[in-house]
């Protein structure tokens, strides 16, 4: 076996390996051993025939085929041992020559590498979180407002009005659809059933019928609606409009959840604000940081692990709506060629975080991971049995493992960035 | 009857495979040839000298079940056997 390995782009190895003739032939010999067992041959007892009778029988070529099948794996892997290479994924392998010497190509993915930038020079400064006034006003008016019960109101149909309707529609004499005390939502720019509907209904008063015609717009998502048009027919035979509560101690009280006061109530509200906002500026802080990091860093990683990266992705994706969304109406290339961006950069932070552990020497521990798993059970309420099971697997446990370094590593660097404002 | 009439096919089996190693080739050949013309035919086709025939007449046999129930053909094979040094290859190659 002679062997040459080349270093190329991306983290990947070249090797070109050249088998000598007699492993050729050592390797036909088997491959004829192998084959001469479960081939019948006309005049030999099963594993009898010679093995110039089975080349006839098979083709040279078959011989051949079935001996590089062992040839090439054994020669790569005794290959990959001799020149100490450490390879991450399956090769691809092409065959230079294969009659009479065996000459073969692999392409093996090698561990990437990660050259991080000094993450120790880079300093950020966390942004002072302010929950402005009317943002908790805002909060308040909402919560009023979904606590609001509707209520009868003798007056036109308004936007925001819930009414109850009997509903007509036809098409040239041809009734296409009719709904009695049908309960409808007036709101602006609702695009159900048609675009412009809940407009014509504002004004109408109770009681009142009006008949009024509208087109569905040419691109509806339903084609054998799309670009018609149809004339309503509808009569309100009740509106209700939202009676917004007073925001009072009383409200407060309503609510059922401990505020003795108004004031208590907006003290809760402006803390989950802040709260939220905090979230919202340390996640900021932390994309900064690692941003600016992968920015000083230099990654150098083999192709297979953005396909398997958008493989994860993919999959992901096949669970939540979004992803529904996104792969609606694209083909599995499309949709992989669309993420490839995304899986990208999530690879890259995957090293080069994976690195910033390596050096910092961050490790999360086993009782790290089971304190985990409790606090998530806990916030599961019901169902916490359930998760706990879940995490007794070996896999589900790595996976939470892997989550709670790569946080672990996030938290060290914004320290470490945070603390840099002083040197 | 013509040379190549006499010979109709070499016989490939285990059996015949390992009479080779003797120098002993087997055939199966026209039913009314005799051994001179065997011997002659071999001799011609393969450019060999050969030392002995020996000719085994082949049955009919019954075959098949019931209605498709026949008899194969009867046919005789000769085993030749060559004088020491001298071999036949079946198969070009190797």
């Amino acid at each position: 076996m002679k062997v040459s390995s080349q270093r190329i782009e991306n983290s990947q190895v070249v090797l070109r390996v050249e088998a000598e003739p007699e492993e050729v032939e050592h390797s036909l010999e088997e491959a004829y051993r192998h084959l001469v067992k479960r081939i019948d041959v006309a005049g030999f007892r099963r594993g009898k025939a010679p093995r110039m009778m089975l080349e006839r029988y098979l083709g040279k070529e078959a011989l051949r085929e079935e001996a590089l099948e062992h040839l090439v794996p054994e020669l790569l892997s005794r290959a990959l041992e001799q020149e100490g290479i450490d390879a991450i994924a399956q090769p691809q392998i092409e065959i230079v020559e294969s009659d009479p010497g065996v000459v073969f190509q692999a392409t093996l993915p090698v561990r990437p590498t990660v050259e991080l930038g000094n993450y120790r020079e880079i300093s950020v400064a966390p942004e002072p979180v302010e929950v402005a006034e009317e943002e908790v006003e805002k909060a308040l008016e909402q919560i009023r407002y979904e606590h609001a019960p509707w209520q009868p109101a003798e007056r036109p149909i308004q936007f925001g009005d819930l009414v109850t309707i009997d509903i007509k529609v036809t098409q040239s004499d041809n009734t296409v659809l009719e709904r009695k005390d049908l309960q409808y939502q007036v709101l602006s720019e609702f695009p159900f059933p048609v675009p412009g509907f809940a407009e014509r209904l504002e004004g109408v008063e109770k009681g009142q019928q009006k008949e009024f015609s509208i087109s569905f717009p040419p691109d509806h998502e339903r084609r054998e609606l799309a670009g018609k048009e149809y004339l309503f027919t509808v009569t309100a035979s009740e509106v209700k409009e939202k009676k917004l509560p007073e925001l009072d101690d009383e409200f407060a009280k309503s609510l059922g959840q401990g505020f003795d006061d108004l004031e208590s109530l907006r003290q809760r509200v402006a803390s989950n604000l802040r709260a939220m906002a905090e979230e919202r500026a340390r996640k900021r802080l932390e994309e900064t940081v690692v941003e600016a990091l992968v920015e000083r860093s230099k990654v150098e990683f083999p192709p297979i692990l953005v396909e398997r990266e958008i493989d994860l992705l993919v999959k992901e994706g096949e669970k939540s709506v979004e992803g529904h969304l996104r792969s609606r109406g694209r083909s599995e290339e499309e949709l992989r060629e669309e993420l490839r961006p995304q899986a990208t950069k999530r690879l890259i932070r995957s090293l080069v975080l994976g690195k910033v552990a390596e050096e910092e020497k961050i490790e999360v521990t086993a009782a790290e991971v089971d304190e985990e798993v409790e606090a998530l059970a806990q916030g599961a309420g019901e169902r916490g049995e359930e998760l706990r099971r879940v995490f007794r697997s070996e896999e589900a446990r790595q996976s939470l493992e892997d989550l709670l370094l790569t946080r672990k590593t996030v938290r060290r660097l914004v320290e470490i960035a945070s603390a840099g404002e002083t040197k | 009857m013509h040379v190549l009439e006499v010979l109709r096919r070499p016989i490939i089996t285990e059996k015949s495979t390992a009479l080779q190693e003797q120098g002993k080739y087997t055939f199966e050949v026209a039913r009314d040839a005799n051994k001179q013309q065997i011997k002659q035919a071999v001799e011609q086709a393969f450019k060999v000298e050969v030392a002995k025939v020996n000719v085994i007449a082949v049955p009919p046999k019954w075959r098949g079940p019931g209605r498709r129930r026949g008899k194969t053909s009867p046919s005789r094979k000769a085993i030749v056997t060559l004088k020491p040094g001298h071999k036949i290859e079946f198969f070009e190659g190797v």
